[in-house]
C-alpha cells in the first residue's frame, strides 16, 4: 500500500495523458485532412480510447496485486511479454519525442527565438530523469497538485476563447470514409491508456473509487473536444493554419480590461501538462525496460536519455518528418498497443474466469 | 564515616569537580554529629538551602538520623538517597549532598537554581489577540507552562538525557490517547541513539530527528509559545523539550503548518482564510518573482504588455550590466544588509537600514548601476519572504536556485524548477506524514484547516495527516 498511487492519482494521471500530442497541433493536422468533422473523429477516438477503461478496471480486479508483466507471462509466455514491452518502450519514447518536438516549436516560435534547443532539454530531460528516480508516488503526488492549476489554466482558455467572435463551424463536408481514414491515420496521438495497464500493479484499487476514476477519464476527453470545437468555431476554415490550439484560442483576445496579456496563461498550461506527459512517458519507457532486461532504473534512464537524444537529432531538426512519421508508420504502432493491448487484456480475464469456472466446476 | 572521613571526601569531590571556583560545602555540628553539605553554588539557591536545611537543623531538637533529616528536618519537597558513584552527576545537576559521620547514606536535595527570565512573548511569534507567554530556557517551567493547558491524565511526559559533556534534559510529552505509538516509538529511539558531546539548543537535535538530515528543507516542526505547542499535541503530534532552549520541537511534520499561524485561530476564519492565501502568495512571490522577472527580461519580453516593457526599456536603457549581473547584484545587496542589520546592534542596524535603503538603493539608481524595477522585484521579494519566517533560509535558497534558471532557461527553467522542487517535496515523509499534505496528497478531512480554513466548530476531527490514534476531537 505504501508505495501506491490512489485512484485520484491514477484519474489524473489518465487525464493529464489524455491531453498529450492533442491540445497544440493536432487540431490543425487533423483540420487539413477532414475539415470541422475532425471532431466526429475525435469522438469516436475517444470512445474507443474510453473502453480501455473499463477494461483496464476489470483486469485489475480480476489480477489483483499482479503486475502486468506477470500477466502477460502466463498467457503469451515470456518472449511474447518482453517483445510486448519492448514495443510498449518504442511506443512511449516516440510519444515523449512527439511531446517535445511539437512544445518545443510552439515555444520557440512564442518566446525563445534562438538557441532554444539546450534550454528545451535542460528543463525537459532532468526532470524526466528525476520523476522516474523519485518513482510513481512522488510524480503523481505532484501532478496531483498542480492538477488544479493546470485544469484552471486549460479551462480559462476555453472560456477567454468566448470573448472573440465565433460561429459553428461547417460540419459533414468530408465523407465517412475520410473520417474512418483520419481515425487510423492518427491513432498514434491517441491510445495513450497503455501507461495505465503498465502502472496496474502500482495503484491501491478501490472498487468504491472507480466513479471518480472514470470522472477524470471523461473530464479530460470533454476538455479535448471543446478544444477542438471552440477552435474551429474560432478560425473556421482557416483552422489549420493554427498549429498551437490552446495557445491561438487566445489570440485576438490577449488583453483582456485590466489585466494585460493572457496568452502567458496558456503558455504556462502548456508548459506544465507538456512536463507531466514527458515524465509519464519517460517512466512508462523506462518500466517497461526493466521488465524486458531485469537491470536497475537507473540504467533505463541512461538508455532513454541516450535513445531520446539520437531521436531528437534525427527528427526534431526535421521538424515535417516527425509530424510525418506519425501518420505513416507510427499509427501501426498506435493501434497496437492502444487498441489491440487493451482487447487482448480483456481476453485474459474472460480466459481467467473461465479457467475459475471450469475449477469450481 | 568519620568526621576525617568527610574531609576526604569534600577534598576528593573537590579534585573530581577540577577545583572549581563555585564549589561550596558547610560543615554542621550538633551533639557530636557531623554533616557536611557539598554543592555547586553556581547553581544552587543558598537562601533556600539556609532555610529549609540549614536553620531547620539547628533548631531541631532531637538527635540527627537519616531517617530525621529526610522525613522531619530537610523543609524541602525533592529529598532522594542515592549511591556514591552519583554523588558528582547530581552536584553538576544543582543538587545538594548530604553526607554524615553517622551513616553511610547519602541524601540528595534538589534546590536547583539558575537565572531565568519571565515567560514572555517570543519577538518571532507575536500576537494582535492570544496567549502572550513563551517559553524559556529552563525545562521544568516549560513543562508547567504545557501542564498549564493540558490538565489531563493522557498526557506524558519522558524524560532522557542527551550530551556526554552536557547532560542536557530532555523531555518528549504527547498526548497517549492521540498520538500514535509508531511516531512516539520512533522519535525516543532516534533520540536515544543520538551520540554527541552536547546539546546546546534543541536545533543540535533536529538534524537527529529528520529523515532525510541532508535536505534543505526542514522536517520537524518548532514552536516558541506553549499554546502552539499544545495545540499540535491535540492533533497527535509529539514535543520535544530540550533544557536550555525555549524552542521546542514537534513531530510529525507538513509544511501547510508553517502557512498557520496562532493569530488564525484567535480571529474570524474566513479573515484568516483570506491572511493564509495572502501568506501562500507571499510565499510564491519569494520564490520566483526574482527569477520570473528576470526571465522576461531576458527572454520574454514580448509577452510583457506594452506599458509595462516600455517602463522597463526606459529604465533599463543604459545600464552596464546584464539584466542577470544586476538583480543578482541588488539581491547580493539587500542579503549583505540583511545579514548586518541582524548582527548589528538595533541604533546602528537602523542607520545601516537607511544608509542601504535609501542611499545605496537610490544613488545606485541614480547613478545608472541599477533599475527601479530591478529594486522594487528584489525588495518586495525580500519582504515577501517574511510572510513565512519560518521557511526564511530555505526560501532564500530557493530564490537564488529560481533566479539562475530563470536567468539562463527562461519561463520554461522556472516551470521545470518548480516541477523539480514539488517532486522532492513530495519524496519527504516526515514521520510518515506527507510533507505536502492535506493536497498532495490531497486529504479531504484535513482541508478544513489547510489554506482555506472552516470555524472551530467544523473542525471537529483529527487531521488524518499525522495518523492519530482517535478521529474526533472529544
Amino acid at each position: 500500500m505504501k508505495d501506491k498511487i490512489s485512484m485520484r492519482q491514477a484519474g489524473i494521471i489518465a487525464l493529464l495523458i489524455i491531453f498529450s500530442n492533442k491540445i497544440l497541433l493536432l487540431p490543425a493536422l487533423m483540420h487539413e485532412y477532414i475539415k470541422a468533422d475532425a471532431i466526429f473523429a475525435i469522438i469516436m477516438l475517444f470512445a474507443i480510447e474510453f473502453l480501455a477503461v473499463p477494461i483496464f478496471l476489470k483486469l485489475r480486479r480480476t489480477f489483483p496485486q499482479e503486475k502486468l508483466y506477470d500477466i502477460l507471462k502466463r498467457y503469451i509466455t515470456v518472449f511474447g511479454a518482453k517483445l510486448l514491452y519492448l514495443a510498449s518502450m518504442v511506443f512511449m519514447i516516440f510519444k515523449a519525442l512527439l511531446v517535445f518536438s511539437i512544445v518545443y516549436v510552439y515555444l520557440k516560435e512564442q518566446i525563445y527565438q534562438n538557441e532554444f534547443v539546450w534550454i528545451a532539454l535542460i528543463s525537459f530531460i532532468p526532470i524526466m530523469n528525476h520523476a522516474v528516480m523519485s518513482g510513481l508516488k512522488p510524480t503523481a503526488r505532484t501532478m496531483e497538485l498542480f492538477f488544479g492549476v493546470l485544469i484552471a489554466g486549460f479551462v480559462f482558455c476555453l472560456v477567454i476563447s468566448f470573448f472573440t467572435p465565433i460561429s459553428t463551424p461547417y460540419f459533414f463536408v468530408s465523407s465517412a470514409k475520410d473520417i474512418f481514414a483520419s481515425i487510423y491515420k492518427y491513432a498514434f496521438t491517441f491510445g495513450d491508456s497503455l501507461f495505465l495497464f503498465l502502472i496496474i500493479d502500482k495503484i491501491d484499487y478501490k472498487p468504491k473509487e472507480e466513479k471518480k476514476f472514470y470522472f477524470y477519464v471523461f473530464f479530460g476527453m470533454i476538455l479535448v473536444v471543446a478544444l477542438f470545437f471552440l477552435f474551429y468555431c474560432k478560425y473556421q476554415l482557416t483552422s489549420f493554419m493554427h498549429n498551437n490550439a490552446l495557445a491561438d484560442l487566445l489570440v485576438f483576445s490577449v488583453r483582456f480590461n485590466a489585466i494585460g496579456r493572457l496568452d502567458i496563461v496558456a503558455m504556462l498550461t502548456i508548459m506544465l501538462s507538456s512536463l507531466f506527459q514527458m515524465e509519464i512517458f519517460c517512466y512508462g519507457f523506462c518500466d517497461s525496460f526493466i521488465n524486458v532486461l531485469p537491470l536497475d532504473k537507473k540504467y533505463a534512464i541512461v538508455l532513454f536519455d541516450i535513445i531520446f537524444l539520437i531521436l531528437y537529432y534525427i527528427f526534431i531538426g526535421k521538424y515535417e518528418i516527425m509530424v510525418k512519421s506519425t501518420v505513416t508508420w507510427l499509427p501501426v504502432l498506435g493501434v497496437i498497443m492502444g487498441y489491440v493491448f487493451p482487447i487482448a487484456c480483456f481476453i485474459f480475464t474472460f480466459l481467467k474466469r473461465r479457467k475459475k469456472d471450469e475449477k469450481s466446476d | 564515616m568519620s568526621y576525617f572521613n568527610l574531609q576526604e571526601k569534600i577534598e576528593e569531590f573537590k579534585m573530581l569537580l577540577n577545583d572549581s571556583i563555585d564549589f561550596a560545602h558547610r560543615y554542621f555540628e550538633k551533639e557530636g554529629q557531623k554533616v557536611a553539605m557539598i554543592f555547586l553554588k553556581s547553581i544552587t539557591d543558598q537562601e533556600l538551602l539556609s532555610d529549609s536545611i540549614y536553620m531547620p537543623m539547628q533548631m531541631y531538637q532531637g538527635s540527627l538520623s537519616i531517617e530525621n533529616l529526610q522525613n522531619e528536618i530537610i523543609k524541602c519537597s525533592d529529598i532522594t538517597e542515592i549511591e556514591e558513584e552519583k554523588i558528582i552527576n547530581e552536584i553538576l545537576g544543582g543538587k545538594i549532598i548530604l553526607l554524615t559521620d553517622f551513616s553511610d547514606k547519602i541524601i540528595a536535595v534538589d534546590l536547583y537554581k539558575f537565572p531565568t527570565r519571565q515567560p514572555t512573548e517570543p519577538p518571532t511569534s507575536p500576537v494582535i489577540q492570544g496567549p502572550r507567554e513563551g517559553f524559556v530556557e529552563d525545562l521544568q517551567t516549560n513543562i508547567t507552562l504545557i501542564r498549564r493547558r493540558l490538565k489531563s491524565k493522557n498526557l506524558v511526559i519522558k524524560s532522557l538525557q542527551i550530551g556526554s559533556q552536557s547532560q542536557t534534559k530532555i523531555a518528549v510529552t504527547y498526548l497517549k490517547d492521540v498520538a500514535n505509538d509508531y511516531i512516539v516509538n520512533k522519535v525516543v529511539k532516534k533520540l536515544k541513539k543520538i551520540k554527541i558531546d552536547g546539546i546546546i539548543d534543541s536545533y543540535y537535535i533536529l538534524s537527529f530527528l529528520e529523515e532525510h538530515p541532508n535536505s534543505l528543507f526542514k522536517q520537524v516542526g518548532n514552536a516558541e509559545k506553549p499554546d502552539i505547542v499544545t495545540a499540535k499535541m491535540l492533533e497527535g503530534k509529539v514535543a520535544i523539550i530540550v533544557d536550555n532552549s525555549p524552542i521546542v520541537l514537534t513531530v510529525p511534520f507538513a509544511i501547510i503548518e508553517d502557512l498557520q499561524n496562532s493569530n488564525d485561530y484567535y480571529t474570524n476564519h474566513h479573515y484568516s482564510s483570506i491572511i493564509r492565501v495572502i501568506r501562500l502568495l507571499g510565499l510564491l512571490i519569494a520564490i520566483l518573482a526574482p527569477g520570473f522577472y528576470l526571465s522576461l527580461q531576458i527572454f520574454h519580453y514580448n509577452i510583457l504588455p506594452l506599458n509595462f516593457l516600455i517602463t522597463i526599456a526606459d529604465t533599463t536603457l543604459g545600464l552596464p550590466f546584464t539584466p542577470f549581473i544586476e538583480i543578482a547584484f541588488i539581491f547580493l545587496l539587500f542579503q549583505i544588509l540583511y545579514e548586518v542589520s541582524l548582527r548589528l546592534p538595533s541604533y546602528l542596524g537602523l542607520a545601516t537600514s537607511v544608509v542601504g535603503a535609501l542611499i545605496l538603493g537610490d544613488t545606485g539608481v541614480k547613478a545608472g548601476l541599477i533599475s527601479p524595477p530591478g529594486v522594487i522585484i528584489v525588495a518586495l521579494a525580500k519582504i515577501a519572504l517574511y510572510t513565512v519566517p519560518e521557511q526564511a533560509s530555505q526560501i532564500t535558497v530557493l530564490q537564488i536556485v529560481f533566479l539562475i534558471l530563470g536567468g539562463s532557461l527562461g519561463i520554461m527553467g522556472i516551470m521545470a524548477g518548480m516541477v523539480y522542487v514539488v517532486n522532492y517535496l513530495n519524496k519527504l515523509d516526515s514521520f510518515d506524514t506527507p510533507y505536502l499534505a492535506p493536497y498532495s496528497p490531497r486529504i479531504p478531512r484535513d482541508l478544513k484547516d489547510a489554506i482555506l480554513t472552516n470555524s472551530i466548530i467544523e473542525m471537529d476531527e483529527l487531521p488524518k495527516s499525522y495518523s492519530p490514534k482517535k478521529e474526533k476531537r472529544k
